[in-house]
């Protein structure tokens, strides 16, 4: 396991994603673990009291500056807690307790990967691509959304995706731009017209989960799947984000996941 | 200047220190020990054990709320069996004083899991769970019948010659009535309070947030109930050692506890929000010794001028 800490960070950068997210750049005061791509972080605004609980970011870039370790997140404004980090002037004091969970088994890959990302599930995916990158492993990414507007940065998702040697395509529900339809479905389509796959590496709403764990199933393509779920603790101690698995078991998708095998979640069950 | 001597004494129980960790928010123990050492704390109360393993209740089991949360976990646990095989040694190894949190659905089951731990080396006291507001039986039903407590207590306390602790229900019809019952049936110490029984929302879908519908309220928001409730039971029977928790954020916040009453304290929600809350705790409640000369923490405990 990487080594965690509960650290003071700082803002020092944001910028506008889509109307509704946002990256954001946090300066670590003090040491911090490299994460592995898939691993997440608790995030909560120094010196308040609200939200209640920290919320739960995956990482979406990591480095070491000259100033030390900073990480980038993305967010999106659903609540008053999110808000503040679209408004908070730059040198905003967070805390960060990571790299928290276990991640995608980059040291197993050897590709072609499919990377789908539903929304703001894109940030764990670009971590991932850049480790991929650096290892000469391949990838294509598939990116949904509901409009051309919603779309993360798909010129530097684009960018991100040549560095591995794939191919990006951009998927809208209402075909706005890119190829139209959710993007399992855009999937499916490429699998039926003869693209392989070593694995899917997935991360979004469950609904978009649950679509590619059939489609894993029945296409024999191993898939590992990032899932999202209400923490509390997000260090496996409060017991309120499981997920059921086969056999009546569960998971605490912080601690076992939140990145998981598809088959370890019984997901008409969920 | 030397750190002040934090040592508290809990009725015969001696620890280095008053917070503890409350049952059900710092797992078996070891959960944490890279960010909170376990050993740095007064004790650890585990998650509540029954005799076998329990899978707990369905999902969604927590819910934020204004200054606190709500939890319907339904007691979910490994079981005594596999506390006392895979965690307990370890525990020991690190010199963690344990509190072993006991719950049943019948007497018997409490006695089992006693009665499995008196097999072992290690453990310092029982915590009897009699409160917990998220099982349908067992639990909170022998924590608001003050004869069915009596017995239950009585029972257990023939299972052990180690420190018998209740942890009582806020929930409960009539607290004091119920803290004198354990009492009499054999307990050392009184820990109080437990979650209080509530319910969230969800305006929009017009449904409960948890899946139970109801839940336990924890946090800050539960506090000043949980004072009045201490020292209410402090007042009545001032000879019984009193555990107090209840929404504890700070180290000021184990002073009022003290001050109420309580000879320790348990601190639960925080360690959710900061995992190194405790450890904060403990450098805050020093800090308040140093600052207005206390000498020992037990000059504090009912001290309250009123």
């Amino acid at each position: 396991m990487v080594p965690r800490t509960d650290r003071s960070a700082v803002l020092i950068a944001r910028r506008q994603l889509t109307p509704g997210t946002y990256a954001v750049r946090f300066q670590l005061e003090g040491p911090f673990s490299a994460p592995r791509p898939g691993q997440f972080v608790m995030l909560a605004i120094e010196g308040s009291d609200l939200p209640f609980w920290r919320r739960a970011y995956s990482i979406a870039g990591f480095g070491e500056g000259i100033d030390g370790p900073w990480l980038e997140l993305m967010i999106k404004i659903v609540g008053p807690g999110t808000a503040h980090w679209r408004t908070a002037p730059m040198e905003s004091r967070a805390r960060i307790l990571g790299p928290l969970g276990r991640g995608f088994p980059v040291e197993e890959a050897t590709g072609p990967i499919a990377m789908v990302a539903g929304g703001i599930g894109l940030p764990p995916l670009l971590h991932a691509m850049a480790e991929l990158a650096s290892l000469g492993i391949s990838c294509d990414l598939y990116l949904g959304a509901a409009t051309a507007d919603e779309l993360i940065e798909p010129e530097s998702c684009a960018r991100a995706v040549a560095e591995t040697g794939g191919r990006f395509f951009a998927c809208t529900d209402d075909g706005s731009a890119g190829e139209e339809g959710l993007v399992t479905e855009v999937l499916g389509r490429h699998l039926d017209s003869g693209e392989a796959y070593e694995a899917i590496w997935a991360c979004g709403p469950n609904p978009m989960l649950r679509a590619l764990a059939r489609l894993s199933a029945k296409r024999g393509v191993p898939a590992w799947l990032s899932m999202e779920e209400r923490m509390a603790c997000g260090v496996g101690v409060c017991l309120g984000c499981i997920a059921p698995a086969p056999g009546g078991e569960h998971v605490r998708v912080c601690t076992e996941g939140p990145v998981l095998p598809a088959a370890a979640i019984d997901w008409e069950a969920l | 200047m030397s750190a002040p001597d934090l040592r508290v004494a809990v009725g015969d129980l001696l620890l280095a220190n008053p917070v503890l960790a409350a049952s059900g928010t710092f797992g078996y123990g070891l959960e944490l020990a890279d960010l909170c050492a376990p050993e740095a704390l007064g004790a650890v109360v585990t998650k509540g054990l029954s005799p076998a393993p329990r899978a707990g209740a369905p999902m969604p089991r927590i819910a934020e709320t204004s200054s606190g949360m709500l939890n319907a976990i339904g007691l979910e646990n490994i079981g005594v069996e596999a506390f006392c095989s895979d965690k307990l040694p370890e525990l020991c190894r690190l010199g963690v004083v344990v509190v072993v949190n006991v719950f049943g659905e019948s007497p018997r089951d409490y006695v089992h899991v006693i009665e499995r731990c008196e097999a072992e080396d290690g453990i310092a006291a029982y915590e009897l769970n009699v409160s917990c507001p998220n099982v349908s039986s067992g639990g909170m039903e022998f924590g608001h019948d003050p004869d069915l407590l009596r017995t239950l207590t009585s029972l257990c306390r023939r299972a052990t010659e180690k420190p018998l602790w209740v942890k009582l229900s806020p929930n409960a019809p009539n607290l004091v009535e119920t803290a004198r019952a354990a009492v009499d049936g054999g307990a050392d110490t009184l820990s109080l309070i437990n979650t209080i029984r509530a319910m969230a929302i969800d305006p929009w879908r017009r449904r409960p947030e948890l899946a139970r519908t109801f839940g336990g309220l924890s946090g800050p928001a539960i506090l000043p109930i949980a004072l009045r409730m201490v020292h209410e039971v402090h007042r009545e029977l001032p000879d019984v050692p009193l555990v107090g928790l209840g929404g504890i954020e700070s180290g000021l916040d184990v002073v009022r506890f003290l001050l109420a009453g309580a000879s320790a304290v348990q601190v639960g929600t925080a360690t959710f929000r900061r995992p190194g809350a405790m450890v904060e705790i403990l450098d805050e409640l020093a800090e308040y010794c140093r600052q207005t000369g206390v000498h020992e923490l037990s000059e504090l405990t009912g001290a309250l001028e009123v």
